[in-house]
Formats: C-alpha cells, structure tokens, sequence
C-alpha cells in the first residue's frame, strides 16, 4: 500500500474516534448531577415563581435543552445537533468569558489564545529534544563516568519533581536573583506580538520550565535507548572496521534509536499536553490551558466541552504525524 | 582432562554471569528479586523512603483515628466542628533536663491553630514553621501523609485490578470481548489524564457519597485510568496463552480458571508490581496537581491541598508551601527509585 493511501486511512481512522470522544463528554455531562440551567441563571432576583420559571424556560430554551413547544429535547438530537455544530466549527458561547452581557463564542476565544500556546510549546519541545539527544548522548558514550552518575540522578531528580512545583521553584529562583517573577501581565500581550520586546521576557520562564520537564523525560530514555543499540554487533563492526566515535554514534547508534524514541514520545503527547496547562497556570501565560483551567473553575460547561474536544483532536494528530515519521526515519517500514 | 574442562567452562563465562549464578545459588525466584535489589543501592534507599512514609502514614492514621475517637465520645471535652475544644493529644518529647510540666510538643492535631502564632518562621518549638492561620506545618505534613498516601495507594490499586481482570478477559478469550475493549482503550488513551479529570471533578462535585469529594475523584480515577494496565496484561496473557504448559494443562482437561489463576496469572506477576509501584508514583503527582490546581478537598487535610492553600505564599513565607511539596516530591522519588530498581531485578534482560 501507498503511503498517500495510509495516511488517508489514517485520517478517516480519526474520525470514529473523535465521535466516541464526544460522545464521552457529551453523557458525561448529561449524567452528572445537577441543573445546569440552575447553574447558568445563578442567583437570579424573582419576586413570583412564574417570573423565575420562564427566566428557566429561557434558558433552558437557548441551551436547547427545551424546543420552542416547550418539550424536553431527547439526548440523542442534542447529540447530532451539538456534533453538527461541531462540523460548522461553532463551538457555541463560553459562559465565564463574557464581552458586553454576551458569552464570546469560544472558537474566537481559542484561535486568539492558541498562538499563545503554539508559541510556548513549538520552543520548548524543539529545547527539550536537543538537550536530550545531547545529554542522552553524553551520558550513554560515556557510561558510569562522573558525568553521567551526576546527570542520572539529576535527570532522576527532576522526574521526581513536580512539574508545577519545578515551575513554582524556577519562580522563586528568578525573584530572589533578579527580582522577576515571570508571571505575565499585560504589558507582555501587547500588539504586535512578535515585536515587542517583553514578550520574550515573559516567555524565558514558562519555557525553561516547560523545557526541564520533557527534558527528564526524553532523556532518561534516549540514554537507555543508545545503552542498548551501543551493546549490538554492528556497532562493533563499524568501530573495528575504523569509523570515529561520531560517525558510528549519528549514522549507526542514533538512527536505529530513534524509532521507539519517537513512538513513546508520540504517545506521551497528553502527558506533555497537561504539563503545559500547568505551567501555563502558574505563570498566568493566557493559553488555551489557562482558558480552560478557569472555565473550569467557574463551570463553564460549553467551554469545557470545547476544550475537551479540541485536545483530544491534538493529541490524535500528533500521533498520524508520528506515525508518518516512522517511514522517514527506518526505511523497512513500507505501507 | 575434566581440570582441562572446568578451566574451559570458567573461560566461557565471563565475570559478570559468575556473579549472577553467585547470587541465584539455592534461591526461589523471589529471594533472587529481593538480593538483586539489596545490590541496588539506589533501590534501598527507595524502599527504605517509602517504608518510612507508609510508617508514617499509619501512625498519623492511628493517632488521628485516636483523638476522633475520644472527641466523638466526648471522654474529655471536644466538639468535632471547633477547632479550638479538639482534644489535641499531643505527640510530646520530654528531653531529660527540661521542665517536666511543660515538655516539647512534636506534633498537634492537624486543625489545631496556636493564637497569635501565624507565619511563624522554623523555629525549635515550630520546626517547620506556622501557616498563615497558626497552624504547625510539621503536624500538617505529619497527618497530611494519611491521605495522600492513600489516595495514590487506593487509586492504583483500584485501578490495577480493572486493569487486570479487563485485561485478562481480553487476552484469554479474545474475539469480540478483545476487539470492543480495544476500541474503549484507545479512546480513553486519546484524552490527556489530567485534563478528563479535571473535566470530570467539575461536573461530579455536588456528589455527596461517603468519604467526601475525593472518594468521587478515585473513582473516576479507577475508572478512566485502567487502560495501560489493561494493554500490558492482555498482551502478556495472549503469549502465555500459546505457550506449551498452557495447552499440557488444557490436554490434562483444565479449567480455564485453574489456568488463569495458576498459571497465567503468576506468569505474568512481574510486570504488575513493576505497573503498581511506578503507578502508585504518578497517582500521587496526579492527585496533588489536580489539589493544587484547585481541584481537592479544601477541608481534607493533605499536602496537595496545603500547597494549594499557600502556594501564592512562596515568595514572602517560603516555608509554607515548601515542606507539603519537598514530602510530595520524595514520596514520588522513592517510589519511582523503588520501581526502577524492582524492573531491573524482576527482568535482569532490560537492565542497562
């Protein structure tokens, strides 16, 4: 099979399992306790029941909760309805995010943050895979060294950390040498982005520590990646036969360890995904993840639900990208 | 000619196997595991980590357990809601020299709040310091083990055992159980664990079931979390199910449970205390992120949630959040260090 024709089924393949997502949230949502219409209308001030029941109504009604004959909608067309408006990329109208009385619709809401986010962890990833490769790298070739002792057991250390705590600490280090904290404000968002100069400020932090924690992750398994492929026979081969350390390490040990590097990264992709919203939080960097953490403090339904299909999205095209790797990096998978 | 031998043999093996065969000499397979790991210095002090934080835990249960006892049954006086008439049954010191009527207290009850005392720097009577409502952080982090430790233990047991027996099902039967089960797996492995729990704790949080909000937050954990396990035992089991002593079991007319339970399952042992003791690590990271962010139980006494009460503190109080956090991060060290070493010496083939 042709490579186009993979990927295409691929990407159909998504389909199926974006629909048994949505599904999830969606009878989550439905069997969890509570009116979410009582939620919505809050502490509305009524002096009779009837001015309380149709504020109700109303709302029940623009939630599409109710049709215009004032009939309970069965779950199922609120399903197809809120998967058809998924199509029409309308991810309908936050609660918590409002402009003027009026809910800001949420797919406005995340096209602005999302470079925010994109920015954050494009750098750190790119970061993170190039120190580990070095130190993965470093610490293999030269195994049971001084160097690699000491970058095990800080690799060691800092998987055992925290991440929100790792960036807690980088906060308290920057303040107390340099009296910056790093948490944005305002000033770092202004137009245009990529001018102006306190943005990068306020990017070192997030992305140091966002850096810090896939770094102990990717690292710790290059190393025993390269351990092992170091052990093999056509390592020797290639040194007996005269090549220098760097060509046997970059043309023979790391192409050949690269390929379950990629897979465990690709999957790991949540994992990485949920540390940026931490890290996001704690230094107030206005991404998808702070718009989610706060919808869901202040329950926004609408933009839980939003962000809730938007990740797993994420995460599904990540892996077609990974899985599509795999045929450039080892030249025996064929499709 | 048989010197001639021994010596070739001697040759043959190289120093390393000699020591291997050294250790196994006369052993059962788990006394291999357990002097695999006594080499490991890492791992011992892994496991002499956690022995000392479940120690910890199970004192600090008993104690509280203790003085909830005697305040129910109003021995001495005591209501439960107000924090100042709790009994307070001391942990007391009495260093030979000092006054007798007045000795050191070691640890208060965890809501007990000293008058005047709060933001307290270390200090000999408050080794860790107050929190902002006079609170001794050293009582805090003493109980808080309670709970935090359980949450991960609870957690990943419950979890490990969905796993398990899905997993199991899976792989001995196969066919549509296998296939449906598959799907189910991918789909709760596309969400991100962090943010579904997150999801899920905002949508659950008026349940009111026994043992508070996080009894729903470990439940939904068990439920959405069972995945890997699931995946690793299926696949374990579909192997060892071809093997040979699977199919002389069955020829000697088996049951299918006899041959889970006897051979199957202690077959593939290894790989779920490896799952269990790293998992166990990642449940509590999981719990205290999801505390810190807000999502915990304000009223429980646990370290996620005094990071999450005083995290905001840590520029101008250091110590407030920084002795609940430096518990979290060694309970996750020594679980992780336990788990490594216990893969090394469960599979000496993966070993570097």
């Amino acid at each position: 099979m042709s490579l186009r024709g993979f990927i295409i089924r691929r990407t159909i393949y998504i389909v199926p399992v974006m629909l048994g997502i949505t599904l999830m949230n969606f009878t989550l949502i439905n069997v969890s306790p509570g009116d979410p219409v009582v939620v919505r209308i809050g502490l509305i001030h009524c002096e009779t029941p009837d001015c309380y029941n149709q504020a109700y109504n109303q709302e029940a009604f623009e939630m599409g909760l109710l049709d215009q004959n004032m009939y309970t909608v069965p779950w199922f067309t609120r399903y197809i309805n809120f998967v058809n408006d998924l199509l029409h990329f309308d991810l309908g109208n936050s609660w918590y995010y409002t402009q003027a009385g009026e809910g800001v619709p949420i797919a406005q809401i995340i096209s602005e943050r999302a470079v925010y986010t994109l920015v954050l962890n494009i750098l750190s990833f790119i970061f993170s895979l190039l120190l580990a490769t070095a130190i993965g790298v470093v610490s293999a070739t030269r195994q049971n060294s001084f160097w690699d002792r000491s970058l095990t057991v800080a690799m060691l250390l800092g998987y055992s950390m925290p991440l929100f705590w790792l960036a807690k600490l980088l906060m308290l280090l920057s303040y107390q040498l340099f009296n910056f904290t790093g948490v944005a404000n305002k000033d770092a968002f202004r137009k245009p982005l990529f001018l102006n100069p306190s943005f990068y400020k306020y990017l070192i932090l997030p992305t140091l520590a966002l850096t810090l924690g896939g770094l102990v992750f990717m690292a710790r398994l290059v190393r025993s990646q390269l351990l092992e492929i170091l052990r093999q026979d056509y390592i020797t081969t290639a040194k007996a036969k005269g090549l220098d350390n760097r060509a046997v390490i970059y043309k023979h040990a790391f192409r050949n360890g690269l390929l379950p590097i990629v897979t465990i990264i690709g999957n790991s992709l949540p994992g990485l995904l949920a540390g940026s919203v931490m890290i996001e939080r704690v230094f107030g960097w206005p991404g998808i993840g702070t718009v989610f953490l706060e919808g869901a403090l202040f329950r926004d339904y609408p933009l839980m639900m939003a962000t809730n299909t938007i990740f797993p999205l994420l995460f599904l095209i990540a892996r077609l990208l990974t899985d599509i790797t795999y045929v450039f990096i080892d030249p025996r998978i064929k499709y | 000619m048989a010197v001639a031998d021994e010596q070739r043999e001697e040759f043959l093996l190289d120093e390393k196997t000699l020591r291997e065969i050294e250790t196994m000499k006369g052993a059962g397979q788990w006394s291999i595991v357990w002097r695999r790991i006594k080499k490991d210095k890492m791992g011992m002090l892994g496991l002499y980590i956690v022995l000392f934080l479940i120690l910890m835990a199970f004192t600090s249960w008993i104690l509280l357990s203790f003085d909830q006892f005697l305040t129910n049954r109003d021995i001495i006086l005591g209501d439960p809601n107000n924090a100042i008439s709790l009994n307070n049954l001391y942990v007391e010191l009495w260093i030979p020299g000092m006054p007798k009527d007045s000795p050191i207290v070691l640890f208060n009850h965890p809501r007990y709040q000293f008058a005047d005392q709060a933001k307290l720097p270390p200090s000999f009577l408050h080794p860790f310091g107050t929190d902002g409502t006079g609170q001794d952080m050293l009582s805090r982090v003493f109980f808080g083990a309670t709970v935090s430790l359980a949450l991960g233990f609870i957690g990943q047991m419950t979890t490990v055992i969905i796993g398990t027996v899905l997993g199991a099902i899976a792989g001995f039967y196969g066919g549509v159980i296998d296939d449906v089960l598959q799907r189910i797996i991918e789909l709760l492995y596309s969400m991100p664990g962090f943010i579904l729990m997150i999801f899920i704790i905002v949508l659950f949080e008026d349940v009111q079931i026994p043992g508070g909000r996080y009894a729903v937050v470990v439940i939904f954990f068990s439920l959405i979390g069972w995945g890997g396990t699931a995946l690793i035992v299926r696949s374990n089991f579909f192997s060892l199910k071809q093997q040979d002593f699977v199919e002389a079991e069955k020829a000697l007319g088996a049951s299918d449970m006899r041959i889970i339970f006897k051979h199957i399952l202690p077959n593939s042992l290894a790989p779920l205390i490896i799952i269990v003791t790293l998992g166990i690590a990642n449940t509590i990271f999981l719990f205290a992120a999801l505390a810190f962010f807000g999502f915990g139980d304000p009223n429980a006494v646990s370290w996620g949630d005094d990071l999450n009460k005083w995290q905001n503190d840590l520029l101008e109080y250091p110590w407030m959040p920084m002795f609940p956090a430096m518990f979290i991060f060694f309970t996750v060290l020594g679980f992780n260090l336990l788990g490594d070493s216990l893969r090394d010496a469960l599979d000496p083939r993966l070993k570097d």
